[in-house]
């Protein structure tokens, strides 16, 4: 900028040296200095409004304009103005005095003229670069260097003969009247702001001419003596400035009457784009259905309408099913029974002259046109739409099309939000699940008796949040211990609910009896307790649900067990001594399956006596029917048997875990389908081992 | 899960083809659910090919127990693979239940 100002001062000095200052200014200055200085105030103006910010901002075209005419613009009238300044001023004195106050204004106007020009060019450059291609704006660079060369010639002072230099002159210009036709941005203005913009370009349009003249009429003044402005480079960016607004204006003044139908597709946009955004601002139906109606009467611009919902489908209630606009609900009702009086098609029609329509003969309708359409959703249809027009035949195909639009748009939003509504439902019913696993999950012993008479390990995966298996521990006066394993048939929240009885049951059967009058008769034993278990059962539960159990009674004093077996899975057993796995083969029927006294008759105590390295495996069918392999392949005893073989002698923790892993490599790539439990219990040494 | 019904003068036969599971269970229950079938004297279930039977599959036969037995009705199975008879005996049906080997068995019983 100094630069640019700096070569103004030389160009102004220069110019008055060949003026009647000339002799201040130590004679005549050589031309070049007037060319340089010319030049590279040019150049710098030009540079200096390159490099400047875009002057549009967003989509502010009328801002834009209106900065170009109040600035530049008025430098056009401050040139007048000196110029007339100029002429009286040259009336009143003598022609010798005011060659300097010429030139002086004449350098400033010039001034004024390039900076004008400059800001022009890069305004329209915003213009034309407008949501451009790359290619447009490589060609547009391409314009700015040609320019750029023009006004460098000039300065090294290549004159090129005539008939070169006008083609090249002729060629450039072609070149801007090409790039004037870039008024994409016109297409943004609306109605009222093309009319400004017309006004504002014709102001521009009037700015350069004023300048234009001024410069012609100067251009003859024998009194102007340096230095020239025909000069290629500002002939172009005059010609380019000038032709840009008028085409600009040409384009913006034919393009007012289809402005009302690019204006109209733009509100369509919008429309369909609140419909769209409803559903994200989580607005209700009722809402949807509103929108929906402001936007199709707005759109088709109908002078009435109604909407007729479903209200077993649109999720609204039955007060809100029909949704009037500027119509009396008795007018819709006589049509509605007018309509449904006659065999119509069930989807989209269009009535344009509803006097003339079967079951309307002869009426004189208020309204004449009549377009009616479906909401269509996936299974079933949402309602019915309904718009009317005062005049007849104003209805069309496109009218329909771009309502079919909305009303699939108002649907899926419907949907949506129906969507969103059961996912929510789902949600919620995933976090009660979530909390009665947790529930169920303190239903399980944490804490597993221990003792140096026996180890316990214990495994329990529930297939579903929560499962119907279970199992417990009680301790018994006189060093005995209660297990208990059971399995609710059937999975998830019903066999939840059993289990969690069961073990009350469990905990409420397993009272000290304090009318008992021996020792052994103080708990149940475990028949006694399964027939108990099963009256406790007989009432809540359902008739086809059985439970299956078995209760063990270890004494540790004696080194023995009782147990009972109601229907559960056969008990697999390592006897030290014999060095044999083997399972207990015993009766017992499940519980809930008879529901009556005889039940005590299919259940039978097992006692046994065991020895220290006996090892006891408790399961559910979950373990033995595990699948693998092809998916039909179940787990089974005998598999289950082998591994027993195979690790009786390790620690009670790891020949569950090594029954677990190798359950887990059978089942591998299949989903659990039912509640798994295992429990290994190991005797040990009647004594515990004195300390060394 | 596949049930054929075989109707004769005074004996019903099921043919139970497939895995009886919670989702087949259904279609068994409405089967012995019919308000007509305790007018037969007798109920044959074949098991022949009757693959598997899970606890809600067996809680259909447990829910209509009681029922036949009060209107007279002899249920009988046959003709049960092994796996499928383990289950029944496992849970102490076959104490409860008549299972027997052949058909002719069970016209028999």
């Amino acid at each position: 900028m100094p630069l640019t100002a700096l070569s103004w001062l030389l160009l102004l000095l220069s110019a008055l040296s060949h003026s009647g200052a000339g002799p201040w200014l130590g004679g005549s200055w050589p031309q070049w200095t007037t060319q340089l200085a010319q030049g590279a105030f040019v150049l710098g103006a030009f540079l200096y409004y390159r490099y400047q910010p875009s002057p549009l901002q967003g989509q502010a075209f009328i801002r834009l304009l209106r900065r170009l005419l109040t600035g530049p613009g008025l430098l056009a009238l401050g040139c007048i103005g000196l110029h007339l300044l100029e002429r009286l001023l040259s009336q009143d004195s003598g022609l010798n005095s005011n060659s300097i106050l010429f030139t002086s204004i004449y350098t400033l106007n010039l001034g004024l003229f390039v900076i004008f020009l400059a800001r022009t060019n890069y305004a329209w450059r915003a213009l034309v670069l407008f949501r451009s291609s790359a290619r447009l704006q490589r060609e547009w660079t391409i314009f700015e260097v040609l320019l750029g060369a023009t006004l460098l010639f000039r300065l090294v002072g290549v004159n090129p003969p005539n008939y070169l230099a006008i083609p090249i002159v002729v060629l450039l210009g072609l070149y801007g009247i090409y790039l004037s036709g870039h008024q994409k941005w016109v297409a943004y203005l609306s109605q009222r702001e093309k009319w400004r913009a017309v006004l504002l370009q014709a102001g521009l349009l009037f700015s350069v001419l004023v300048f234009v003249q001024y410069f012609r009429v100067t251009q003859v003044d024998p009194q102007l003596i340096a230095p020239q402005p025909q000069h290629a480079f500002l002939l172009l960016t005059a010609f380019f400035s000038a032709f840009y607004a008028l085409m600009g204006l040409l384009v913006t003044f034919f393009n007012m009457p289809i402005a009302d139908v690019i204006e109209q597709r733009r509100n369509e946009i919008l429309r369909l784009q609140r419909l769209t955004q409803i559903i994200q601002r989580g607005q209700t139906t009722a809402e949807v259905y509103h929108i929906l109606l402001e936007s199709a009467v707005q759109t088709v611009q109908a002078d009435a309408a109604w909407l007729d919902l479903d209200p077993s489908h649109a999720g609204i209630d039955a007060a809100d099913a029909t949704q009037y606009y500027n119509l009396p609900p008795a007018l819709a009702d006589a049509m509605r029974t007018r309509l449904q009086g006659h065999d119509l098609p069930e989807g989209e029609f269009i009535t344009n002259d509803l006097n003339a329509r079967v079951g309307f003969e002869g009426t004189s309708q208020h309204y004449r046109s009549l377009l009616q359409l479906p909401l269509r959703g996936l299974h079933f249809n949402y309602g019915m739409l309904y718009l009317l027009k005062l005049e007849p035949h104003t209805f069309d195909r496109e009218d329909l099309s771009i309502l079919q639009t909305f009303t699939s748009q108002a649907v899926l939003s419907i949907e949506n939000l129906e969507l969103v509504r059961t996912s929510l439902a789902n949600q919620r019913t995933q976090e009660e699940l979530k909390i009665a696993s947790q529930v169920q999950d303190s239903l399980i012993p944490k804490n597993l008796p221990t003792d140096n008479w026996f180890e316990i390990s214990s495994h329990s995966l529930a297939a579903k949040e929560v499962g119907g298996d279970f199992y417990d521990f009680l301790h018994l006066p006189g060093r005995r211990l209660a297990v208990i394993i059971g399995d609710v048939s059937g999975k998830g929240v019903t066999a939840a609910f059993h289990m969690a009885q069961m073990k009350g049951i469990f905990h409420s059967l397993m009272q000290e009896n304090p009318l008992a009058k021996n020792e052994r008769d103080k708990f149940p034993v475990p028949s006694r307790f399964m027939a108990q278990a099963n009256t406790a059962l007989t009432h809540c539960l359902e008739k086809s649900s059985f439970i299956t159990s078995s209760l063990y009674i270890i004494d540790y004093e004696q080194g023995g067990f009782v147990f009972a077996r109601a229907g559960h899975c056969h008990t697999l057993y390592y006897h030290a001594l014999r060095e044999e796995v083997f399972y207990f083969e015993s009766q017992g029927l499940g519980l809930g399956i008879i529901r009556n006294e005889s039940y005590e008759k299919h259940i039978k105590n097992q006692f046994y006596d065991y020895s220290p390295g006996d090892v006891m495996v408790i399961y559910t069918d979950g373990i033995v029917e595990a699948r693998g392999g092809d998916g039909t392949d179940e787990y089974g005893e005998d598999r289950l048997k082998l591994r027993l073989e195979e690790s009786y002698f390790q620690e009670a923790e790891d020949i569950k875990n090594f029954i677990l892993d190798d359950l887990n490599g059978f089942t591998h790539g299949h989903p659990i389908h039912d509640d798994q439990t295992l429990l290994v219990i190991k005797f040990k040494s009647a004594q515990p081992l004195p300390l060394a | 899960m596949k049930v054929t019904a075989q109707p004769s003068a005074d004996t019903l036969t099921l043919l139970l083809d497939g895995e009886l599971d919670a989702s087949s269970a259904i279609v068994l229950d409405t089967e012995l659910a019919k308000p007509d079938i305790l007018n037969y004297r007798k109920v044959l279930i074949d098991c022949a090919k009757l693959s598997y039977i899970s606890s809600a599959g067996l809680g259909v036969f447990i829910s209509h127990l009681q029922r036949f037995q009060d209107a007279n009705v002899k249920l009988v199975f046959f003709n049960m693979q092994e796996k499928v008879f383990n289950v029944f005996e496992i849970l102490g049906l076959d104490a409860l239940m008549t299972i027997v080997p052949s058909a002719a068995e069970a016209e028999a019983a």
